[in-house]
């Protein structure tokens, strides 16, 4: 099921309400049960890919701590964990990537061969086997005591709301809540509400308009001037900020209607000053995982410099591949990462230095160059977007060689006035967030202002949303 | 209790308020954009129209032989001088787009006939779950009995069916294997699957013997489009029903417009069996709607194969002569 589809509206009050009425010892049946349905909504065999995963990591778990006076046995139910959820995610994400690449390999050096792998991505899968893998590392470190109730464990896997584009959870945060009795708030609703709405407008009017535009362009690069190639760039940007930031809200909202505080995904990630900040504001669960989980224990900065930036590469194109099993993302991590160590080397070679002439107390010059630092960071990642959202490389050629060599020449793009307006609503409210969430902004304004939002924001949203389908970027992944 | 109260009352009055700024300012355009058959609607009302037809590729598609390339419901026309006659045609369409669409014409019009094309294929899984639904059906959203702004609403949280090619394929094969052929003589294939699996196993041979691939994939088509039967609770028998009831209730006079099959070739192809339930579907089609008060003209076999234009495939798209023979039979009907 998606969030944006009438039988998600008719699902989540169902479940609001029903969960209000039950008592709390029997609100795990309720969740987990809606969690199943909402899954099998898309393709109902894949729960079965779920419930192996549940299976192995709830009883390794248990393991683990059975043998907590055993590092040796300890380590080994955590291997055997790991490698069995990852060779779970390879199966399903990664061997038909890896046959192809084979078998191009092999034809390109004349020898004939020929087999294919067609499996069908089960949607969601790399948010839960992360979610699912955070639970047993966090059980190795003896952070988390193991879940012994395997409805309770597995509803954190499966909670419905993060689901399938995560915020990906750690035990600490969603685990524990799931076991404490949530009572009905009314504060709770309204904030889950305007953060539904909010996540609506987001991905309904401002990214699935974009979306049309971009895919036009994307889909005949060579038939358009490079201003337009360019404008598609940026509404690529946007697009994809919007539907992933939209969804992730929606998430909030959906899991705060019944109590439960999901950690935020996005800070307003296009005001960064460079792409380390960036990636602190970026896709935040994902980031802080590979921060925890990969880049610390292979040493992260205190290690020298050139393990140090091997590390770096490292994460950022373990981070590419994570999204999808195809070159341009590992091109795409990797030109991040890179990026991520020629800024870090740059500033600690200069960063110290104040620039000659500029008083260090002039506000306006900070101004200025942090808003140099935001411009530049937007269109090198803007830039970056283009590896993430290509075909193939083929495609990704075609979008550069359209957007620096087509300035005379090529159709022009032409653009819906009101899509600048619903763009600049987007930018405008991120401004104005700055990293804070929209429920959190809301409460403090006064009843009338809040309510003229809320009621424009339905209006908007009903009326100027895009009648395409444009499927939830991200479920891809 | 009391604030809850207030916001509901609030938010219905704001909901009002929008659903009236929404049809003052947004919703024509809306209707033009996103579900532009409307304007056809509109349009049989505002050319004071007295006969409808509604028809879809059947209506408009003509031969590159034929010296008369006019529609049939121009044909129809010509034969009922001073009755001012009008069209609604839309490619792919059945009998919910041309529920809506009359649904849509608007009232105090000067309607007192209307012919509706009743397809045979389009009863069948193959029509029922055809790749076009997505868009014909995400079109109908806007023209549904509901307040502009909920329909709006509908179309933004995309409440209709969205599915791939594939998917709608797999319903169709769905259906082909689940629903049984019920013959009153034995016959060897439970199902429109098994039937048509065997004619792919055996394959149609040509005059030395060979397996004629191009015959066998006309033959199975033949199957796949025409091997079913019509029971009450198949959709298009709802959708013609709700237009009985509909044309009851503004007083229109109904036709229904069964279209020629190439029944020739359908025999020829597949044999007397096919050529049952072809028969069976409509004198079922026949006896539910005349009963009703429906006056049903059955062109069944009226058409030879000559007259059809497609050779690779079954279409209701017929040369000059095939659209004369059931503009006449029609216009025979209307006039009696």
């Amino acid at each position: 099921m998606v969030f944006n589809s009438i039988e998600y509206l008719i699902f989540l009050p169902l479940v609001v309400v029903l969960y209000y009425l039950i008592p709390h010892r029997h609100r795990w049946i309720l969740l987990l049960t809606a969690s199943c349905v909402f899954y099998m909504w898309f393709v109902p065999k894949y729960i079965l890919i779920l419930l192996v995963t549940i299976i192995i990591d709830y009883s390794a778990g248990l393991l683990m701590e059975r043998d907590a006076d055993s590092p040796k046995k300890k380590k080994r139910w955590m291997v055997i964990s790991i490698t069995s959820t990852l060779l779970v995610l390879f199966i399903f994400k990664y061997l038909g990537f890896l046959n192809d690449s084979v078998v191009a390999l092999c034809q390109s050096l004349g020898l004939n061969v020929n087999t294919s792998v067609k499996l069908i991505l089960p949607i969601g899968l790399s948010f839960h086997t992360f979610q699912s893998m955070s639970y047993v590392i966090e059980v190795y470190r003896g952070n988390q005591k193991a879940e012994r109730h395997f409805g309770y464990y597995a509803l954190y896997v499966m909670f419905f709301p993060q689901l399938v584009t995560g915020p990906i959870e750690r035990p600490g945060n969603l685990l524990r809540q799931l076991h404490e009795e949530k009572s009905f708030n009314e504060n709770n609703l309204a904030r889950g509400l305007r953060l539904i709405l909010f996540g609506f407008f987001i991905k309904m009017v401002v990214a699935d308009n974009l979306g049309g535009y971009v895919d036009e362009v994307y889909a005949h690069p060579e038939e358009y001037n490079s201003w337009s190639v360019w404008l598609a760039m940026v509404f690529y940007s946007f697009q994809i900020y919007g539907d992933f930031f939209g969804y992730s809200t929606i998430a909030l909202g959906s899991a705060l209607l019944m109590g439960y505080e999901i950690s935020d995904n996005f800070r307003s990630p296009y005001l960064s000053k460079n792409i380390a900040e960036f990636w602190h504001r970026w896709h935040i669960s994902l980031s802080t995982w590979f921060r925890d989980y990969v880049y610390i224990p292979m040493g992260g900065s205190r290690v020298k410099f050139g393990r140090w930036m091997y590390n770096i590469l490292v994460v950022f194109v373990l981070s590419g591949i994570w999204h999808g099993a195809n070159w341009t993302f590992l091109f795409w991590g990797f030109a991040h990462g890179l990026l991520h160590i020629i800024e870090k080397a740059l500033r600690s070679s200069f960063g110290k230095q104040e620039p000659s002439g500029i008083p260090s107390h002039s506000k306006f010059i900070q101004g200025l160059l942090n808003l140099l630092g935001v411009v530049r960071t937007f269109l090198l990642v803007t830039l970056f977007w283009v590896m993430f959202r290509s075909t193939d490389f083929a495609n990704m050629k075609a979008m550069f060689t359209a957007a620096f060599s087509q300035f005379d020449g090529g159709r022009q793009l032409v653009i819906d006035p009101k899509l600048w307006l619903f763009l600049g609503l987007f930018m405008l409210s991120d401004i104005i967030l700055r990293g804070r969430r929209f429920d959190s902004w809301c409460e403090d304004k006064p009843v009338l202002l809040r309510w003229s939002i809320c009621a424009l924001m339905v209006f908007l949203t009903i009326v100027f949303s895009s009648v395409n389908n444009f499927p939830f970027i991200y479920f891809q992944f | 209790m009391k604030k809850l109260l207030i916001h509901i009352t609030v938010i219905a009055a704001l909901l009002v308020l929008m659903n009236w700024i929404y049809t003052q300012w947004f919703y024509r355009d809306d209707l033009l954009e996103h579900s532009d058959l409307v304007v056809s609607s509109w349009q049989v009302a505002a050319d004071s129209c007295e006969l409808v037809y509604l028809g879809e590729s059947s209506n408009k598609t003509y031969g590159y032989k034929d010296k008369d390339k006019r529609k049939i419901s121009e044909m129809i026309a010509e034969q009922l001088p001073g009755v001012r006659c009008g069209d609604i045609t839309q490619d792919a369409a059945h009998a919910e787009v041309y529920y809506y669409l009359l649904k849509n014409i608007p009232k105090g019009n000067q309607i007192h006939t209307v012919v509706v094309t009743m397809n045979l294929r389009s009863f069948g899984a193959n029509w029922i779950y055809s790749s076009l639904e997505t868009a014909l059906q995400k079109k109908l959203v806007l023209m549904k009995g509901y307040p502009p702004l909920m329909k709006r609403a509908l179309l933004a949280f995309k409440a209709y069916p969205i599915h791939t090619k594939d998917e709608w394929g797999q319903k169709a094969q769905d259906s082909w294997t689940k629903t049984p052929l019920c013959f009153p003589y034995p016959f060897p294939y439970k199902t429109t699957r098994e039937w048509n699996r065997a004619i792919a196993y055996e394959g149609v041979k040509d005059s030395l013997g060979n397996r004629d691939q191009a015959m066998t994939e006309l033959t199975s088509h033949f199957i796949k489009n025409y091997a079913f039967q019509i029971r009450d609770d198949n959709p298009r028998v709802k959708d013609f029903d709700r237009i009985v009831k509909l044309a009851e209730k503004r007083g229109w006079k109904l036709v229904f417009n069964i279209l020629a099959e190439n029944t020739d070739r359908a025999q020829e192809l597949v044999g007397d069996d096919l050529l049952f339930l072809m028969r069976e579907n409509v004198e079922y089609l026949v006896k539910r709607y005349e009963a009703r008060g429906v006056t049903v003209v059955n062109n069944l076999e009226a058409v030879r194969d000559i007259e059809f234009i497609d050779r690779s495939w079954p279409t209701e798209h017929y040369y000059e002569t095939g659209r004369k023979i059931i503009a006449s039979e029609v216009a025979e009907r209307i006039r009696n």
